[in-house]
């Protein structure tokens, strides 16, 4: 990860012009080549950004990046307050809460509690934008993408309608229908969900433990 | 009455006077209950009484006839003495209750519906986190009319013959329960509609709320035929696991040692002691062992309505079926635990 901070004037031309004027500011370059330009204010997300893969040319006093689109950042660097490089090394990615990890593990391990005939094709199905918990296919065969939470808020219906939109680009997968399945899933989650076409379901944690202890169940 | 209910106006009970007959009325927006009285009524009127401490009073009274006259916003209760003045609620907030009747009504002896559903009754969940559980399905069954209720850890099926039933229908074991206690037990009309199911009597009328929810596909968890049966006698299996239960508590199961000869129970609780004895039978199949909770079991063999009862067993995992002897429309499925 390289960090620099320095006063800077960016340019952009690409999908559109910007323009950013002279100012002190954030330079990041990680290790798989992506640019983020950060000012002091702003939160988590950058001014401006170039995703990797990309093409960075130093010159003195002067960065041009450039991409594949066609598009194309140029950084004149007029002062240099820092610039530096760590080694971050590999990151463990992040932890989800156990509870909910705990919850995947025993719903891939019987899918049919969610909805009958559910077959687990694989955990974690990686998506463009982040691996979605569980892919099953359901009793007619169509691919099943369920999302699972402890709590069923509306952010994770987003989130899933946000897997589904890339898992339908997949022609070999489409059509894919989503389950949002959660201990409980809040009213208002229900109504989006229902209102985007996704199933949701509720299961009940201890019951799904409850295979595991000496206490047997008929169903 | 609506002790479930967050509108204060379901806290009362309608009472309306006409022509000599009192009929009063408690909902909870789910449950409704109807029932009627012949009075000696000097004027005809209606109002609305706090229902718990209307019932309350009119308990403690002496024993006698009990006046009641409302008037004015308060509702006097006087008998042999003793009087109280109850603040009267408001007649026309009292949600208006829908009187009608399906038009597919099943003719029952109240009796024999009444001590089916609590053959049944004893498997249904009170656990209001899973629906589904805490009802009693109603459904068709080879002409007849079959009730199922299971909390997932039993099940327990009545097939209720001479009686006509059509489709299946989910309905709280909550307000079934209180079928005999409010209606009675008399001549019964059934309706099971798309919403409610009502149950009527020349005594009162109670409706409740369908489940709208699938009931778990049971069929499968009775299987053709069981490898190993044991007859005994009731009284004194539950004898003996009365017995077992003051050693075990709740959650400590009694064993079952099924071998020729009969049956051995014991239940061993590590710091506090054990208990075996032995229970003369006929056993055919082979020697095992399985444990049951004390109280399901105790339930079970209970609600068996012959002196001789049947154990049948696969094995110690899988659920064992418990039934009179030559009497299978009471089957009761129970899952073992785990040893």
């Amino acid at each position: 990860m390289r960090i620099v901070v320095a006063d800077c004037t960016v340019n952009y031309a690409g999908r559109l012009s910007a323009h950013l004027p002279r100012a002190t500011r954030l330079i990041l370059i990680k290790a798989d080549g992506s640019l983020l330009i950060h000012a002091e204010a702003g939160a988590y997300k950058p001014l401006n950004w170039m995703n990797a893969p990309n093409h960075l040319v130093e010159e003195e006093g002067r960065w041009f990046i450039t991409n594949g689109k066609g598009e194309e950042l140029t950084i004149d660097l007029h002062e240099i307050h820092m610039d530096t490089a760590v080694e971050l090394g590999e990151d463990p990615g992040l932890q989800k809460d156990g509870v909910e990890l705990e919850l995947q593990r025993l719903l891939s391990e019987q899918p049919e509690v969610i909805e009958e005939g559910l077959a687990l094709i694989r955990r974690e199905y990686p998506t463009p934008i982040g691996p979605v918990d569980l892919l099953c296919r359901d009793a007619s065969g169509t691919t099943v993408a369920i999302e699972v939470k402890r709590r069923g808020e509306i952010d994770g219906v987003e989130q899933l309608t946000r897997y589904l939109e890339f898992l339908n680009r997949d022609e070999r997968l489409a059509p894919v229908r989503g389950i949002f399945v959660a201990q409980t899933v809040k009213p208002q989650a229900r109504v989006l969900a229902t209102d985007r076409g996704i199933d949701w379901a509720e299961v009940d944690y201890e019951l799904l433990r409850g295979a595991d202890t000496d206490i047997l169940r008929l169903f | 009455m609506g002790s479930r209910s967050p509108l204060p106006i379901l806290q009362g009970l309608l009472c309306e006077v006409e022509g000599g007959r009192l009929r009063v009325t408690g909902t909870d927006n789910e449950v409704t209950v109807r029932t009627y009285l012949e009075v000696e009524a000097l004027e005809d009127g209606v109002t609305v009484i706090p229902a718990k401490l209307a019932a309350d009073a009119v308990r403690k009274l002496p024993s006698g006839a009990v006046s009641v006259t409302a008037a004015d916003g308060e509702v006097e209760i006087t008998g042999n003495g003793p009087r109280f003045r109850l603040r009267e609620l408001s007649v026309a907030d009292y949600p208006k209750i829908d009187d009608s009747l399906p038009a597919d009504t099943i003719d029952v002896v109240g009796e024999t519906l009444v001590k089916a559903l609590s053959q049944v009754g004893i498997a249904a969940s009170t656990d209001d986190a899973r629906p589904t559980l805490t009802g009693v399905l109603f459904e068709e069954n080879e002409g007849g009319l079959r009730l199922v209720a299971t909390d997932s850890y039993r099940l327990a099926v009545r097939d209720v013959l001479g009686i006509g039933a059509t489709g299946s229908k989910l309905v709280p074991y909550r307000a079934l329960r209180e079928l005999g206690r409010t209606v009675g037990d008399g001549p019964m009309k059934v309706a099971l509609g798309d919403r409610e199911a009502a149950f009527l009597t020349d005594q009162g009328r109670l409706t409740v709320r369908i489940i709208d929810a699938t009931f778990p596909k049971y069929r499968q968890l009775l299987p053709d035929s069981y490898p190993n049966r044991l007859e005994v006698s009731k009284q004194h299996l539950l004898e003996a696991v009365a017995r077992a239960a003051l050693v075990a508590e709740d959650h400590i199961p009694v064993r079952l040692n099924l071998h020729e000869g009969g049956v051995e129970l014991s239940v061993i609780r590590q710091e506090v002691g054990e208990e075996t004895e032995h229970i003369e039978g006929t056993y055919e199949g082979e020697e095992m062992t399985i444990a049951f909770n004390t109280r399901y079991l105790t339930e079970g063999v209970g609600a068996i309505d012959s002196d001789t009862v049947v154990l049948q067993t696969i094995d110690a995992l899988k659920p064992g079926l418990l039934h009179g002897v030559g009497d299978e429309d009471f089957r009761y499925l129970l899952m073992p635990v785990r040893l």
